[in-house]
């Protein structure tokens, strides 16, 4: 019998904690709570874990106007630390919880993967995912919730390999990627095209997660035996500063490093080498030359209208513990500039349908700091389309690699890769957008 | 025979009981807390399953997690390649840990204190790996996606609206309640009095005619079969996959435990509760003092070791031995 008490006590316990509401979920008439699941500790966090204080000081910006149609923005944020069980345990806590309206620029792929099924079978708005893994936002009838806020590694790696072919068409091009559908949608968009590699010889991978324990000394290794001479990398930011410092260690001195955008954060780059005793100014010399592609304009570039107003914000309204100016911070702000301007354009009556057909059909004309076009349709949700080509100065900034800024677009299947004459909306004076 | 019989009615009695409890739980919970009830309810036959193994025969091990890995993706792997129902899937995945367990028992047998300890921990480690190992069957770092579906149409028009989590709770119970009848049941036959009589002397036991290499693997196949069950269960949720059944897992079902009372089942049903409601409590404490998010995401945990280190030292029996006292002395 005494299991029996044990459990009404429990019971007791449980039920004294706070039921909430079942109706309208995440909206009152003075607030909109909305979700966002990143890796704020753990091997893949450094860098991303910034992207939540960043959501969050432009939210608080936007608050201190007056809040969109009169109701406070909250960011309600939890740690899944790039592990999908994690993910599905947090995801719960802020559907059921928090009772958010919406997530917003959750971080990762193969984290992700273990949640959007349930979020979209709830019906919740699931927007500007920090995944660039097309099989999310493709097919919108199988995820009709989602919208991604990267570019699809597809398109990104489609128009950089062909960047890499026609540029270095005698060169042995090889991958480090990792073995995720990051990875591996990478790994598509190169072959996509022209590019071949082969496994364990040109192509290497790794366990995202793993790469702070194993070094990646191995795969590197591996690359270096096969004579490779450009060295592609489609992981991680902590992974691209690992592999680059252990190539070193190794004697191991390709021609070209390629890294795709998510992975190709100065700052990250600088302060993951920096924790392993690495001096700024020898860092900045690893990090030069580097070729990565961009959607957005560079932080550095602070002639950038954008750039210049979020870095104000940033500078003013982030009381994150590390605030420092870099793409995780941008982005992080686009997220917040794009989620605030489709609740403003979804109008006074937010629901959940509502902004979810909003972004269906005006998503295109949104504006955000991108340079590149939006792809929302009711027929894709896909983010940035096109991407401009660059390397890294000694200053750490990704400066235009044939001086001009160019944008590329394609699609996330075979189609060709063309130049894109996009021109984005200038910024409202208030850098508040209030809908297309 | 007869105080055997009444042992049998008794256990059945509670486990009805309990049954009801959670079911009225079931209506009078809001979906977070139903979803938190329901993964208490699936580390509860986890725990049990170290219960049984630690608490009753006193065979260590760090690795149920890894046995749970096991029936979680026996589960998945039948789900999806077989296309059969989940309920068939949940069987044969208690079937493949109970092989698993065999295995283990096997060379468990042969392995006493640290060194056994230290083998269900490479256990724990190498399992989940495997999955990154044979990626185009596991699924990789990422896993294979099963669920416990939508609530069926019959248990929805009987009870009107059935949210997920409230599926999930109700999907579990059953499963749960037949843990506590069989673990009790065990417990006071003849069977469990020859794993204890193990546990505390195994030269003695051995004099009385208790074979104890068989008892230690046969207590392993048991054990292993609830922590598949366990592990399908906790697959269930959305996804089985390496970073499902991390050694944090067997590491929690052990703290559960020795919090719980490692040789109680009551014990056993407040260690699951306390493991998975505590960050809950300690999060709505902490809402009022506005910490960082390191001290807020690591909290829990230091929370949860600290009270693991004043168990061991104040109160080895855990909560349910210390209830028992106060109850003794009372």
């Amino acid at each position: 019998m005494a299991l029996v008490a044990g459990v009404a006590v429990s019971s007791l316990a449980v039920t004294a904690l706070p039921a909430t509401a079942a109706t309208d979920p995440g909206v009152t008439s003075s607030e909109i709570v909305l979700g966002m699941q990143l890796p704020q500790s753990g091997p893949a966090s450094p860098g991303y874990n910034k992207v939540d204080d960043a959501a969050r000081a432009y939210f608080d910006y936007v608050n201190s106007k007056g809040g969109i149609y009169g109701r406070k923005v909250r960011l309600e944020v939890r740690d899944d630390q790039y592990k999908a069980g994690l993910t599905v345990s947090s995801a719960s806590s802020l559907i059921n919880k928090d009772k958010v309206f919406a997530f917003i620029g959750s971080i990762g792929t193969q984290t992700h993967i273990s949640v959007i099924s349930d979020i979209n079978r709830r019906g919740i708005p699931d927007l500007f995912v920090n995944s660039g893994y097309s099989g999310f936002y493709t097919n919108p009838k199988t995820y009709p919730t989602t919208f991604a806020g990267l570019g699809t590694y597809v398109v990104e790696s489609k128009i950089v390999g062909k960047y890499i072919k026609d540029t270095y068409p005698t060169k042995k091009v090889g991958i480090l990627y990792q073995t995720d559908d990051f990875g591996r949608n990478a790994l598509q968009g190169f072959t996509t095209a022209g590019l071949s590699f082969e496994a364990k010889k040109t192509a290497v991978n790794f366990i995202a997660g793993t790469q702070g324990s194993i070094g990646l000394a191995s795969q590197l290794t591996a690359l270096k035996a096969n004579g490779v001479e450009i060295v592609i990398i489609a992981a991680v930011a902590s992974a691209t500063a690992i592999a680059v410092a252990t190539a070193a260690q190794l004697g191991y001195k390709p021609d070209k490093w390629v890294v795709t955008s998510v992975g190709a954060d100065a700052t990250t780059f600088q302060t993951i080498l920096g924790s392993k005793g690495v001096t700024p100014a020898v860092s900045a010399g690893m990090l030069a030359g580097i070729i990565s592609a961009s959607h957005a304009p560079s932080p550095g570039d602070t002639t950038d209208e954008y750039v210049a107003a979020f870095k104000k914000i940033n500078d003013d309204f982030n009381k994150g513990p590390d605030k420092r100016w870099d793409n995780n911070v941008l982005q992080g702000m686009n997220i917040a500039y794009m989620a605030t301007e489709a609740l403003f354009g979804t109008g006074s009556n937010l629901t959940r349908k509502g902004i979810i057909s909003y972004i269906e059909n005006n998503g295109s004309k949104m504006s955000s700091a991108a340079l590149s076009p939006l792809g929302y349709s009711r027929t894709s949700h896909e983010a940035f389309t096109a991407f401009w080509i660059g390397a890294y100065d000694g200053a750490t900034v990704l400066k235009p690699i044939t001086g001009t800024r160019v944008l590329y677009t394609t699609d996330s299947g075979t189609g060709p890769v063309t130049v894109s004459n996009y021109m984005r909306p200038a910024l409202p004076a208030d850098a508040i957008a209030k809908g297309a | 025979m007869s105080r055997t019989r009444s042992y049998g009615r008794k256990n059945l009695i509670i486990s009805i009981l309990f049954a009801v409890l959670i079911f009225i739980l079931s209506i009078k919970l809001d979906p977070y807390n139903l979803g938190q009830l329901a993964v208490a309810l699936m580390l509860f036959i986890g725990v049990l399953s170290i219960v049984l193994l630690t608490g009753a025969s006193g065979q260590i091990s760090l690795g149920q997690g890894a046995l749970m890995a096991v029936g979680g993706f026996a589960a998945a792997l039948a789900i999806l390649n077989l296309g059969l129902s989940i309920w068939v899937a949940i069987i044969l995945a208690v079937i493949a840990a109970l092989l698993a367990g065999l295995l283990l028992g096997i060379a468990a047998a042969r392995l006493s204190g640290p060194y056994l300890a230290g083998t269900t921990l490479v256990i724990a480690l190498a399992i989940p790996s495997l999955a990154t190992r044979f990626e185009s069957v596991f699924g990789g770092d990422v896993g294979l996606n099963i669920n416990f579906g939508n609530p069926p149409a019959w248990l929805s028009s009987l009870m009107g609206s059935v949210g997920y989590e409230q599926w999930q709770l109700l999907a579990t119970l059953p499963f749960a309640v037949l843990a506590l009848l069989f673990t009790s049941n065990i417990l006071n036959s003849r069977t469990g009095r020859s794993w204890r009589a193990l546990r505390d002397n195994e030269i003695a036991s051995s004099l009385n005619g208790i074979d104890i290499s068989q008892t230690k693997i046969f207590v392993f196949v048991i054990s292993s079969g609830f922590a598949g069950l366990a592990g399908v269960l906790y697959g269930l949720r959305g996804i089985v996959g390496p970073s499902v059944y991390p050694i944090s897992l067997s590491l929690m079902l052990l703290t559960g435990a020795v919090l719980g009372g490692i040789r109680s089942i009551l014990g056993a049903l407040i260690g699951s509760i306390l493991v998975v409601f505590l960050p809950d409590v300690i999060d709505s404490i902490m809402k009022h003092f506005s910490p960082s998010e390191q001290v807020a995401n690591y909290l829990p945990a230091m929370i949860s070791s600290l009270l693991l280190i004043l168990t061991v030292v104040l109160n080895p029996g855990g909560i349910a031995h210390g209830l028992h006292r106060t109850r003794r002395h009372l």
